[in-house]
């Protein structure tokens, strides 16, 4: 799909083509604009109640008084920093592996001509659209036969194979490099990891951050990982953390919303951060996650 | 084609090729042979022929717990499915006018997206309390009947299911899970605000020119024009919400809660896998869900050159 997609906010970049709509069509806009953010508002405002208000009718919008002592309450009650350092190694290492392997495997896929390339890349998309259900169980005991099982390593590990999804991306966006550009670098002597490391890497570093971008939300938001390759608590990132927290305290709704907020809060600072990439992965691909 | 190319390709993609191999043909392989044993971990897979199959196809027929995991699925995926492309067309056009401030109004119906799945589901289990909940709330302020939402087996759009008595009480646990997430529409708004710019002016001007007003553009030339789009969406979407789990896992109380409402394929295997340690009929369960998710597909792809713009 088209560059013109870029910016969420395409205001700047987009053609602006359609007439301007009447007044009450805005209002309707405005409406459901409002609908859709209603549950996110209503998130914040209830992690700052105390537990009678919130258990209180009628229904008010406002804490009163306001309890910000929730949040350092929530951190309090959950190993909330043990949570937090476990989400950032998996974190750090996924986006690492990613990063490492796809290029390496994106680009013998786009910049080398050998036999059977077409066929593999042609397994590769097939292995996109294999429900997990069907590998689940055997890799779930390959991962426990490498003596991986309750560690961190179970997760991060896999992702230094490479991810379909993330090789086809990053393959699209190396085929736009200019054949020149790697002839000239591969006449003045260098091997293809070098090709690879001074040519394509820098020039396709808005692809790179996408990749990054994208497996760093996967990974923090990742609940079934965890569930099925995590056991002793120590171990649990803060996706999973968080949702034993929520069946241990189910009473708690002021201290569960309080860490809820925590949690999310950052994806949504990076998303408003960096929604050039977001919507540039999203657009150039289809769908993910 | 060099013979240093043809040496350095498969070197380059070998991390790949070794996962690939590790972690998807193995696990492939053996699926489809466990899908043939009675396999529960702590003893070695035993050989038993279509028994699990067979277990399938009883339970299907008399309409027992893999009967229901499998309407659960369907009603789940297409429901979900369609109205994504009515509420995502629907979205991406108003997104799309021309008003002052578009910029905002797009980054604040992209933000649900991003609400990590946990956060989420836990979000909407409380909006959507029966009695205490934001949505019933609102509900019952315009004298409409408040919902039974997670905490009831009814199903909107299959009468079957309400309750006798219902009183326009039909909303049940899967119609919330269905809510849930067109509220995270926000990947396909992208797509379909990319589509949409994509449609060439004139188009509009030619249409202007015929007399056609606001409506007739939409429908003669923006649907038309929109269909390959809708197409991928409609594959990729039934693809990936037959594979949903995370949030099902959660609001269910990971038993597919209340009464197997909610127990869907992807949640069901994963039970008869890891809680009742029984793999073979779990590995079957998964290759009836990969024929299911293939014949769907190639079925759509069949149809397409009926509605789709260009297709076939």
């Amino acid at each position: 799909m088209g560059p013109s997609t870029d910016n969420i906010c395409g205001d700047k970049t987009q053609r602006d083509t359609g007439r301007p709509v009447p007044a009450l069509a805005h209002l309707w806009l405005v409406l459901t604009t409002a609908a859709i953010c209603i549950p996110l508002v209503w998130m914040v405002l209830t992690s700052l109640k105390g537990p009678q208000q919130i258990a209180a009718a009628p229904y008010a919008w406002w804490p009163s008084p306001w309890r910000w002592q929730n949040y350092l309450e929530a951190i309090a009650v959950i190993p909330f920093f043990r949570y937090l350092g476990n989400s950032i190694l998996l974190c750090l290492g996924s986006v690492l592996g990613t990063l490492a392997s796809c290029s390496l495997v994106a680009y013998g896929f786009s910049r080398l001509r050998w036999a059977g390339r077409d066929l593999l890349f042609g397994v590769l998309i097939a292995t996109m659209l294999l429900p997990w259900q069907v590998t689940m169980i055997p890799r779930f005991l390959v991962i426990r036969e490498l003596g991986l099982y309750d560690s961190l390593w179970a997760l991060i590990l896999p992702k230094f194979f490479g991810e379909a999804f993330y090789i086809f991306l990053l393959r699209q966006f190396f085929m736009t490099i200019p054949q020149e550009m790697i002839d000239v670098a591969r006449v003045d002597g260098c091997s293809e990891m070098g090709v690879l490391w001074r040519v394509v890497l820098p020039l396709a570093r808005p692809a790179l951050a996408t990749v990054a971008l994208l497996e760093f939300i996967a990974t923090w938001n990742d609940y079934g990982g965890p569930l099925l390759y995590l056991n002793d608590p120590d171990r649990f990132p803060l996706a999973y953390g968080l949702e034993q927290f929520v069946s241990s305290h189910s009473s708690e709704t002021h201290l569960l919303l309080a860490a809820s907020v925590i949690f999310t809060v950052p994806m949504v600072l990076l998303f408003l951060l960096t929604q050039r990439l977001f919507v540039r992965g999203i657009a150039t691909t289809g769908i993910k996650g | 084609m060099s013979r240093y190319q043809q040496r350095a390709g498969p070197t380059m993609i070998s991390p790949w090729l070794i996962g690939l191999v590790v972690l998807t043909l193995y696990p492939f392989a053996a699926s489809f042979y466990w899908s043939f044993c009675r396999y529960d971990l702590l003893s070695r897979p035993r050989w038993v022929g279509w028994q699990n199959y067979g277990r399938l196809a009883r339970e299907l027929a008399e309409g027992g717990t893999f009967a229901r995991a499998l309407g659960n699925t369907a009603y789940y995926a297409v429901t979900c499915v369609t109205l994504s492309v009515v509420v995502g067309i629907g979205l991406a056009v108003m997104l799309s006018w021309r008003v002052r401030g578009k910029a905002i109004y797009r980054t604040l119906c992209f933000v649900p997206a991003v609400i990590p799945t946990v956060a989420a589901s836990v979000l909407w289990m409380w909006l959507l309390d029966p009695h205490q909940g934001l949505v019933n709330g609102a509900l019952e302020s315009v004298h409409a009947p408040g919902q039974g939402w997670f905490k009831s087996t009814s199903a909107a759009v299959w009468p079957a299911s309400w309750p006798d008595d219902h009183q326009g009480r039909i909303f049940g646990s899967k119609d919330g899970l269905v809510l849930m997430s067109l509220w995270g529409i926000g990947n396909l708004l992208i797509i379909y605000l990319a589509a949409l710019a994509d449609i060439p002016h004139q188009l509009y001007e030619v249409a202007r020119l015929d007399g056609a007003g606001r409506f007739r553009q939409f429908w003669h030339v923006t649907l038309p024009l929109l269909t390959p789009v809708v197409f991928f969406n409609v594959v990729m979407g039934l693809i990936h919400s037959v594979q949903a789990f995370t949030q099902i896992y959660i609001v269910s109380d990971g038993q597919g809660d209340p009464a197997e409402a909610t127990l869907t394929l992807s949640l069901h295997l994963f039970l008869a896998a890891f809680q009742d340690l029984d793999m073979g009929y779990a590995s079957a369960m998964a290759w009836v869900l990969l024929v299911f998710v293939l014949l769907v597909t190639v079925w759509l792809f069949r149809t397409s050159r009926h509605w789709v713009h260009g297709g076939g």
